[in-house]
């Protein structure tokens, strides 16, 4: 145990409810109570307090920035003293009812007005005419709380809800209402429930009612770890140390704890509190926790962590307690640091650490630029080294930058001394990142498996089917933590990175046997951890780290090794004997990666395409790959658009096809929806997907039904908006206008040929069934209908318009020498007699040269 | 009379009717074609989505068998639209779904059970032939296949009542020669709204009728006695007025 610590006990005010605020910088310590003056102490001094006058009486609320501070008193009144003089300035604001809580904005532009009113007022500080009301909540209000960014205040409500709303807008809106996490609790009740955002600005924390603290990621409104904190009494104030390494809580039985956010286990414990404390707030940088108490006192409490934990202190901001961190990257290859995280970090880390120690870039830093996030800004004004270390240039290590600042800093990338290019991540078709303690390791058309974490030393996987009577789900505990798994009709297929001693594992399991037992397990070189795999109905491919693809059949025979020639290796698909590997390739024009594809047929062991690149607009990044239940291969990118591989069996002549754009859907024409698609898989000729509202990226539970799109290329822009669905127009009976009517055919014309060249190209190589026989013939026939169609649009417009008729009729199919034919009726009915005589002469040249071939 | 319904149909018989439209359904196993006297049910093969009838739709439902995706219309988002509209709207009725593009010529002309207006892909904003009793029976069956079931049903409440309200003050003008637009009526108000409109044209009918005897004796009296009261029919004119 550490020496005693220095604790100073002040009486500040007297005996009552007392608040306290430091400046950012730290320099000053800022106490009001319930009498009619503040006291302004100094930090590393011990003389008397200034005393700023003329308060109201009874103040409940403290906020401070460098130059002045705001108090809210239960009067009503919220006002501004400044701290050059130490005098009251204005009053911000007044409230017909007790304020209970002040919260300034980091910038100290806005201070959040909590009190028993229901609506929260928004104040600008330096005008204070400029108010945002914040009204969705219908009871009083405990506190509010501002982001590290300002963007977002957190109003934790008396009613049990926090109601969390985004004032980047003009218009404040709510985007989420917390139910669930806060106790409801009075307003003037000593417990709290304050939102305690932690400062890497990812996650919040609140007390909860079983007086544990409780962290929520931000984004995904999960619930992440939580501190369980043994307190008898309900929490009465928590605070995250300055780099959110540390909590610190206490409760009004007179226990103050502090805890370690890494590992959520009790630091220390201190049980001498002499009264409940009600507030209390860290030095910004230095190791001193200052807290007030219900009786008017102050307490300065200097090396409050001990000495064997102080070097927490000084490390740079810290992770929140997430299950899963989310910047982990979303295939969470531990062996993989390069692609790992998130892109533009990454080139930033490595010069950083290459040490350029007197580029420009280190001088010009995020830290000089960001004056606003004085959190970040550790002065290390006493040299008392609780500010993060520094290294042996003199400079301050960016260990305290962490990863999120990345979007300053990606300007880096460029100005950075080594360029590194970017490199496509690996990524497993089908899967979805951690969120929460769940995520989706394999989602497609036969059905589902999911995975939750338990207590992080295993993992409970469950396999789930839509077809519900042809197999039963099952679920098994997984020590081995597998982080990769695809599911067919025949079996699923589980992989597990290595981790420690224990080599990657890939595991099979047949859904039917007739033996008792085959299943089956093998293990991979040591160190070697697998970026992907992929099932099909005779082979299991694994693509790994060490840029191998390994080919199993079905029972775990070793069938092929092979090293991939493009690489890292991004991912990989299986059709049958098709195996689709997709690597990366040389660095294109816009710093990226290409990829580069590889088709092959195991079997036979015969490559289709070698490297051959994956067509994909700059910037924009491969989402996923699949082959359809027709065995073409698909790749849906990021930007919304699905393309399809045509003449892929023959070498060199293999192109992307876009079958469908989503961003052009007629769904979104109205502009009203915000919504991105999750591919699962084309089948029947349908792009099968998951409609993603808002601003997701990835399915989550309860599991979404699976949506379908019919197939759509990109030849014009949404139909324009049918109107709103509000106004209902009565008698617009849809004349049928002729040009979307041309535009739907040619649509058709061009969609059915594409088709028509997917299903011969795939019939000429395999033996096809009855049923493709039929569907080759109905595309044929399609397309001369489609064309048909159009000639006699062509022909109803006029006779100036013959030429493109002839044209259109030179197009036709006309595998049973019928069209032409009924082309010239068509001419012929809409008395255009040159345009059937033209045609009639076409169709003589054609039956011309019909009977020479077959001579 | 031997058959003691009344004239029309009966809600059950509207209802009957109705399970003959396509729903949307997404099956939880697998199932052959059937070759139906009423048509061909193509296989059901999950998760694929597959329109079915009603009638089969329920029956798989029960049976926990496949899921029923409600049609787009009976989102609460499109109900509160089309209530919106129905009650800011004195005069007539929302209409109904446009009828999708004529086939080609040589085909015959489809009509409401084979035309998707109940399936996912239907359009959002208009109310087809059955909707009442087609909302009323997923409810019923499959109401957990809903977003916001309760609201759902709340909106179709509303709606049935607004309309009913319509349909019953029409009956105000419902005199000889008057007459009532019903574009966009659904089966089954009709055959609610039947018995009270058909009553009251009735009861009119009859009032009407004795008049005009009335009319008819007078004329008779006075062609009798041989001079023609020219007042008197003036009289009977306005009266007819």
């Amino acid at each position: 145990m550490a020496p005693q610590p220095r604790i100073r006990g002040r009486q500040a005010h007297t005996p009552g409810s007392t608040y306290l605020a430091y400046t950012p910088n730290g320099k000053k310590l800022i106490t009001v109570g319930v009498d009619n003056f503040c006291r302004i102490f100094s930090t590393g001094s011990d003389d008397e307090p200034v005393t700023v006058d003329d308060c109201q009486e009874n103040n409940t609320a403290i906020a401070s920035t460098n130059g002045f501070f705001v108090a809210g008193s239960e009067d009503g009144t919220v006002s501004q003293y400044s701290l050059e003089n130490n005098k009251l300035e204005k009053i911000l604001v007044r409230t017909s009812l007790p304020v209970r809580d002040v919260a300034l904005s980091p910038d100290g532009n806005w201070v959040a007005v909590a009190s028993d009113e229901l609506v929260v007022k928004v104040v600008n500080t330096e005008d204070m005419t400029q108010v945002q009301y914040l009204r969705d909540q219908n009871r009083g209000v405990k506190h509010v709380s501002f982001d590290k960014t300002g963007s977002h205040l957190a109003v934790s409500c008396t009613d049990g809800n926090i109601y969390m709303y985004s004032l980047s807008s003009e218009d404040p809106n709510m985007i989420r209402k917390v139910e669930g996490m806060i106790m409801s609790i009075d307003s003037d009740a000593e417990a709290t429930s304050k939102v305690l955002w932690h400062p890497d600005g990812r996650a919040f924390a609140t007390p909860t009612v079983s007086r544990d603290v409780q962290v929520m990621s931000f984004s995904d409104w999960e619930r992440q770890k939580a501190f369980r904190t043994d307190h008898s009494a309900d929490i009465t104030a928590a605070a995250w140390s300055p780099n959110g390494a540390i909590l610190a809580t206490t409760s009004s039985d007179l226990n103050l704890y502090l805890w370690d956010t890494k590992s959520q286990k009790l630091l220390t414990k201190f049980d001498d509190m002499k009264a409940t404390v009600l507030a209390m707030a860290w030095h910004p940088t230095e190791n001193i926790l200052s807290y007030t108490n219900n009786d008017g006192e102050l307490f300065i409490h200097s090396d409050i962590v001990p000495s064997e934990h102080a070097s927490l202190l000084s490390q740079a901001v810290q992770p929140a307690p997430f299950f899963h961190d989310p910047s982990e990257g979303r295939s969470g290859n531990a062996t993989k640091p390069l692609t790992n995280g998130t892109k533009q970090t990454l080139p930033e880390r490595r010069a950083r650490r290459d040490g350029t120690p007197d580029s420009l870039d280190d001088i010009l830093g995020p830290d000089a630029i960001s004056d606003d996030e004085m959190d970040d800004f550790v002065e290390d004004d006493d040299g008392a080294g609780y500010a993060p270390a520094v290294n042996s240039h003199g400079k301050r290590t960016n260990g305290h930058l962490g990863a999120l600042h990345s979007p300053s800093s990606k300007r880096r990338v460029h100005g950075s001394s080594s360029f590194a290019p970017e490199i496509h991540e690996a990524f497993q078709p089908g899967s979805t990142p951690w969120r929460g303690n769940r995520r989706y390791l394999c989602l497609n058309l036969v059905g589902f498996v999911w995975t939750v974490s338990q207590e992080q030393s295993h993992h409970t996987v469950t396999v789930e089917f839509y077809d519900r009577e042809f197999h039963r789900d099952f679920h098994f505990t997984d020590p081995w933590l597998y982080d990769k798994a695809c599911l067919n009709e025949n079996g699923t297929l589980f992989s597990s990175q290595p981790k420690g001693d224990t080599p990657a594992i890939v595991y099979y399991r047949p859904h039917e046997t007739w033996t008792t037992r085959t299943d089956w397990r093998t293990e991979l070189p040591k160190g070697e951890s697998v970026t992907a795999i992929a099932l099909s109905e005779s082979y299991i491919v694994v693509t790994t780290s060490a840029n191998y693809v390994r080919i199993y059949t079905l029972f775990g025979l070793p069938f092929r090794i092979y090293r991939q020639k493009s690489s890292p290796a991004v991912t990989c698909a299986a059709w049958r004997d098709y195996v689709l590997t997709v690597g990366n390739g040389p660095v294109g024009g816009d710093g990226m990666c290409q990829l580069q594809y590889t088709i092959e047929n195991v079997k036979r062991d015969e490559v289709y395409q070698s490297e051959d690149t994956v067509a994909l607009t700059p910037k924009s990044t491969l989402s996923s790959v699949f082959f359809s239940d027709d065995g073409d291969p698909y790749i849906y990118d990021s930007t919304g658009v699905l393309l399809t591989l045509l003449h892929w069996r023959t070498s060199a002549q293999a192109r992307w096809v876009p079958m469908l754009d989503t961003t052009l859907l007629s769904r979104l024409s109205t502009g009203q929806k915000q919504e991105t698609y999750w591919p699962v898989a084309v089948a029947n000729r349908k792009f099968h997907c998951i409609i993603l509202k808002g601003q997701d990226k990835h399915p989550y539970f309860p599991r979404p039904i699976l949506s379908e799109f019919d197939f759509q290329l990109p030849l014009s822009g949404p139909k324009p908006p049918a109107k709103d669905p509000d106004a209902m127009h009565e008698d617009e009976d849809e004349a049928q206008d002729p040009q979307t009517d041309q535009l739907r055919l040619e649509h058709t014309l061009l969609l059915s040929s594409t088709l028509h060249t997917q299903l011969s190209s795939t019939l000429s190589s395999t033996r096809p069934s009855s049923a493709q026989r039929l569907a080759l013939q109905q595309f044929d026939s399609a397309v001369d209908k489609t064309l048909l169609q159009l000639i006699a649009a062509e022909c109803l417009a006029g006779e100036d318009r013959g030429m493109k008729a002839l044209e259109m009729a030179g197009l036709l199919h006309d595998s049973d020498g019928m069209m032409l034919e009924r082309a010239g009726k068509i001419a012929q009915r809409y008395g255009r007699d040159l345009l059937r005589d033209k045609i009639g002469e076409l169709a003589e040249r054609r039956l011309a040269e019909r009977e020479e071939e077959e001579e | 009379m031997a058959l003691p319904l009344p004239p029309g149909l009966t809600p059950p018989e509207v209802a009957f009717l109705c399970e003959m439209e396509l729903v949307t359904v997404i099956p939880r196993q697998r199932l052959e074609g059937l070759a139906l006297l009423g048509g061909p049910i193509a296989a059901l093969n999950p998760p694929h989505r597959t329109s079915l009838p009603l009638w089969l739709a329920l029956l798989l439902k029960r049976q926990r068998r496949a899921n029923i995706l409600p049609p787009p219309w009976l989102s609460p988002h499109s109900l509160t639209a089309i209530l919106d509209h129905e009650t800011e709207n004195e005069e007539g009725f929302s209409p109904p779904p446009r009828l999708p593009p004529q086939p080609s010529n040589n085909t015959l002309p489809i009509s409401p059970p084979f035309l998707p207006s109940s399936t996912a892909e239907a359009a959002p904003d208009a109310l087809p032939y059955h909707w009442l009793e087609l909302g009323e029976m997923l409810l019923g069956a499959a109401s957990d296949d809903f977003e916001d079931p309760d609201n759902v049903r709340k909106l179709l409440r509303g709606l049935r009542e607004v309309r009913m309200a319509k349909l019953r003050k029409g009956v105000d003008v419902l005199d000889a020669g008057g007459g009532v637009q019903m574009n966009g009526v659904g089966g089954m108000e009709v055959s609610e709204g039947r018995a009270f409109i058909g009553g009251v044209v009735d009861g009119l009918r009859k009032i009407a009728a004795s008049r005009e005897q009335q009319r008819r004796d007078k004329e008779r009296e006075e062609r009798e006695n041989g001079y023609p009261g020219t007042g008197d029919y003036e009289d009977d004119e306005m009266d007819m007025q």
